[in-house]
């Protein structure tokens, strides 16, 4: 698709262009440019494929294609035309802007043009139109994935009429998500460096991608589509926001209405995207990549602010003396606790891991068909805070898998050139800083919710649970291949074989639960049952801090 | 004939001035070594020179032009190869040649069969449709070499052209830019490896906070500063001599504290 619309926008190019325009170097130069945005795997859906797939782009495209089929299906249901535009609109909004600020940053954020295509003989008309030519193909291809199949609804639905008038209004749509995403460069630039934009598109991919692993399993269990007459009143403040101007150009023509207000809104759907696209191209763009060259261009300066701060005593530093015993075990402690909260992979895969936590925990309390309300009014005569105490560990149990790698992985040969005797012990540090930072803090606020909902009746159930969940961690640990956190490759793939041993683990948390389960019937047993998990948990770590050499994979 | 010449040529970054008058006169078919310390402002002046970028003060022309008017046909005559490996890494050796030789408006046979040939000479023929993330960096280098030099120019300039290569490849390269000189090239390069550069050099030009602090032949840096290699004088001239020593005795005492 993207070849067909750079042809098509290049044809048009020729037919018009200036004699300052150098055509066959604007053509060089857009195709060059779509052809890497192809190659280049998207940010929100990276972490699932291992291998680097011929055409990531493309399948981006049909995910977004499969998200506008939703998207149709909803103007078919939803009564109101309203509604059902403005849905349309800002969602169409929210994805682009995600889309440019996650994926494409990358492309706004690159200063190797700087060193790759000024030394070349191209005038500077040339490549800014080579770029606007390069940026409209990719947004145009995204619009049409995203819209094809709601606009194809609207035609049918509604006429031809609103059909065109609703491709204006998309292309507006998509215009304004440019306008907010350089915007928002532009405001984190003024702020701080080009670090930080990195650092700031980090987290939203991770919120994309949260977003996308929470909302295919929530949103359709929450639309009803049987059901869907909203009602819909409009408060002063809906009128500042752009899908609402947007739906009410729209139903402007739909009910051929063209009171004061409707009249307001067409022109602000028409005029401000104009206005600020304009805004975008005059100023707002070349004042970006000016700071930007200038930033590249002068490292030396930004160093010294860095080198300048002294660093107060990190929290893991504190922790590490209470929770481990020998220099080594405190080492693997600090190290852990300190790159999973700095390295973006890690946190690009676990994150999303902990959201499924709330996806686990809406699937299963609230699975059946009854409203919240008699849910929330049943639910502390049910044992249902079971699901609470042992649902974490679902979540956390990925990180034991996503620590081992790193994209700097040679770097692990410190391991092996100092003198550790007992990699066991950097592994026992690692579980440690991994309970601690990741499962302590969600686990108690499951425990004061619990105890909101259910009183103090469940507190050694929590107890029993804590200890029991540190024991399915440990035995996940020591049942799993051993590695030193950090020291694989990310592209290496799984070993093969290791189906046993996860039903070994499976036994094991089952008959855990099952007994913790069954113990409820008692009310004394729960706390009796406390100190063995405790005793078992510490022979378990024991055993792991004396892990040699030999069991350590690499 | 002057290939290159600047005049006061001043340039600042926030109002930082990191080249403070630099003055260079170089004739065709030199070849001339541009050596300092990090941050000294080498790549800034080869950034001027090659028509980058225009924000500078004092009067800059290459060829007897003037760099602020015929950029574009200045660097349609020289060849510019970056220092870290900057290219395209996600297309093949052969995609990314294309994309330049177009951008040096080459005709597309040229194009095609020069890259081949090329790849071929640097041992990159069985790779030449792989994309470049694989790459080692000397590779990349030999790849950057190539999209530089392909359209045939008469000044050539190198940003750290040997930093990455194995030892082989380095020898190849001095010998490449020995034959060049032959064919009367003009080639302003930069690098650290001091003894490549007083080997291979016409004319050595050291600088030092944006300022030329030493220019001449190698004999006559060697007589200025009465010292042997240039290492030495390069130490002795950018005051590094002394600190230096100082600075590796303190740390052995650090380190036996």
């Amino acid at each position: 698709m993207d070849k067909w619309i750079l042809k098509a926008m290049l044809g048009f190019i020729k037919i018009f262009s200036k004699k300052d325009v150098d055509f066959e170097r604007l053509k060089i130069i857009a195709e060059t440019k779509v052809l890497m945005d192809r190659r280049r795997a998207p940010a929100s859906f990276r972490q699932k494929q291992r291998k680097e797939p011929k055409n990531p782009l493309l399948i981006t495209l049909i995910i977004y294609t499969i998200l506008g089929i939703f998207m149709s299906l909803m103007i078919i249901f939803i009564k109101s035309f309203m509604v059902s535009m403005i849905f349309l609109h800002a969602y169409l909004l929210f994805i682009m802007a995600m889309t440019l600020i996650t994926d494409f940053s990358s492309v706004l954020l690159d200063t190797t043009d700087n060193q790759i295509i000024l030394p070349k003989p191209v005038n500077s008309r040339t490549l800014f139109l080579a770029r606007v030519v390069h940026i409209l193909t990719y947004l145009l291809q995204f619009t049409i994935a995203l819209t094809v199949f709601p606009l194809a609804v609207t035609f049918v639905k509604f006429g031809i009429l609103s059909g065109i008038l609703l491709s204006a209004t998309l292309l507006l749509t998509v215009a304004f998500s440019m306008f907010f995403t350089y915007l928002l460069y532009g405001l984190i630039l003024r702020f701080g460096n080009e670090q930080k934009i990195k650092d700031i598109v980090g987290y939203f991919q991770i919120f994309m991608t949260v977003f996308f692993a929470v909302g295919y399993q929530v949103i359709p269990r929450l639309i009803n589509f049987e059901n869907l007459n909203y009602t819909f009143t409009l408060y002063w403040y809906s009128y500042l926001l752009p899908p609402v101007w947007m739906a009410m150009a729209l139903d402007a023509m739909h009910q051929f209405n063209f009171d004061s207000i409707h009249l307001l809104m067409i022109f602000c759907a028409f005029v401000i995207p104009v206005f600020c696209t304009w805004l975008m191209i005059k100023y707002l763009a070349p004042s970006f990549s000016r700071k930007l060259a200038a930033l590249s261009n002068n490292n030396e300066a930004a160093k010294k602010n860095v080198t300048g701060k002294k660093f107060s005593k990190d929290l893991s530093e504190k922790l590490s003396r209470v929770m481990c015993v020998t220099q080594t075990e405190s080492a693997g402690f600090e190290k852990v606790w300190k790159m999973t909260g700095r390295d973006k992979n890690f946190k690009l895969q676990f994150y999303p891991s902990l959201a499924y936590l709330l996806v686990f925990a809406f699937i299963f309390v609230f699975k059946s068909g009854k409203n919240i309300s008699e849910i929330w009014n049943t639910l502390s005569s049910t044992k249902m805070f079971l699901w609470f105490v042992y649902l974490p560990m679902f979540s956390i149990a990925s990180s034991l898998s996503i620590v081992a790698f790193h994209e700097n992985y040679l770097a692990s040969w410190i391991y092996q050139s100092t003198p550790i005797t007992k990699p066991g012990e950097i592994i026992s540090g690692m579980l440690k800083a991994l309970m601690l930072k990741f499962f302590v803090p969600v686990y108690f606020i499951l425990f004061i919710f619990s105890l909101y909902v259910w009183g103090y009746i469940i507190i050694d159930d929590f107890i029993l649970g804590f200890f029991n969940n540190v024991l399915i961690y440990l035995l996940m640990a020591s049942l799993s291949r051993h590695y030193l956190p950090f020291s694989r490759q990310p592209a290496i793939k799984e070993q093969a074989g290791k189906f046993v041993q996860i039903i070994l683990q499976f036994l094991i948390i089952a008959l855990l639960i099952g007994t913790h389960y069954l113990a409820l019937k008692i009310y004394w047993l729960p706390g009796a049952l406390i100190p063995f998990s405790i005793v078992t948990a510490y022979l378990l770590l024991k055993k792991i801090q004396q892990l040699p050499w030999l069991k350590i994979s690499n | 004939m002057s290939v290159i010449t600047t005049s006061g040529l001043k340039k600042q970054y926030n109002g930082i001035y990191v080249l403070k008058g630099i003055n260079l006169d170089v004739n065709a078919g030199q070849v001339v070594g541009y050596i300092g310390p990090n941050g000294a402002g080498k790549s800034t002046t080869i950034k001027v020179i090659a028509g980058i970028t225009d924000e500078f003060e004092g009067d800059v022309s290459v060829f007897g032009l003037d760099v602020r008017k015929h950029a574009l046909e200045i660097k349609q005559r020289i060849g510019y190869i970056p220092e870290q490996a900057a290219l395209y890494d996600v297309l093949t050796a052969i995609e990314y040649l294309r994309f330049v030789g177009k951008l040096y408006a080459l005709n597309e046979t040229v194009i095609s069969s020069k890259s081949w040939e090329l790849l071929r000479l640097f041992d990159l023929a069985d790779k030449a449709e792989t994309r470049m993330n694989t790459y080692s960096k000397g590779m990349k280098q030999k790849v950057l070499l190539i999209s530089g030099l392909m359209h045939n120019p008469e000044l050539i300039f190198l940003d750290e052209p040997l930093s990455g290569l194995d030892a082989n490849a380095v020898i190849l390269i001095k010998e490449i830019l020995s034959q060049l000189k032959q064919n009367g090239k003009t080639i302003f390069y930069s690098s650290h490896i001091m003894d490549v550069v007083e080997k291979i050099s016409d004319r050595i030009v050291i600088i030092d906070k944006g300022e030329v602090i030493a220019d001449g032949s190698f004999e006559n840096l060697q007589q200025q500063a009465q010292q042997g290699s240039l290492e030495n004088i390069f130490t002795s001239l950018t005051g590094g001599d002394q600190q230096n020593t100082t600075t590796a005795k303190e740390f052995i005492k650090v380190l036996r504290s």
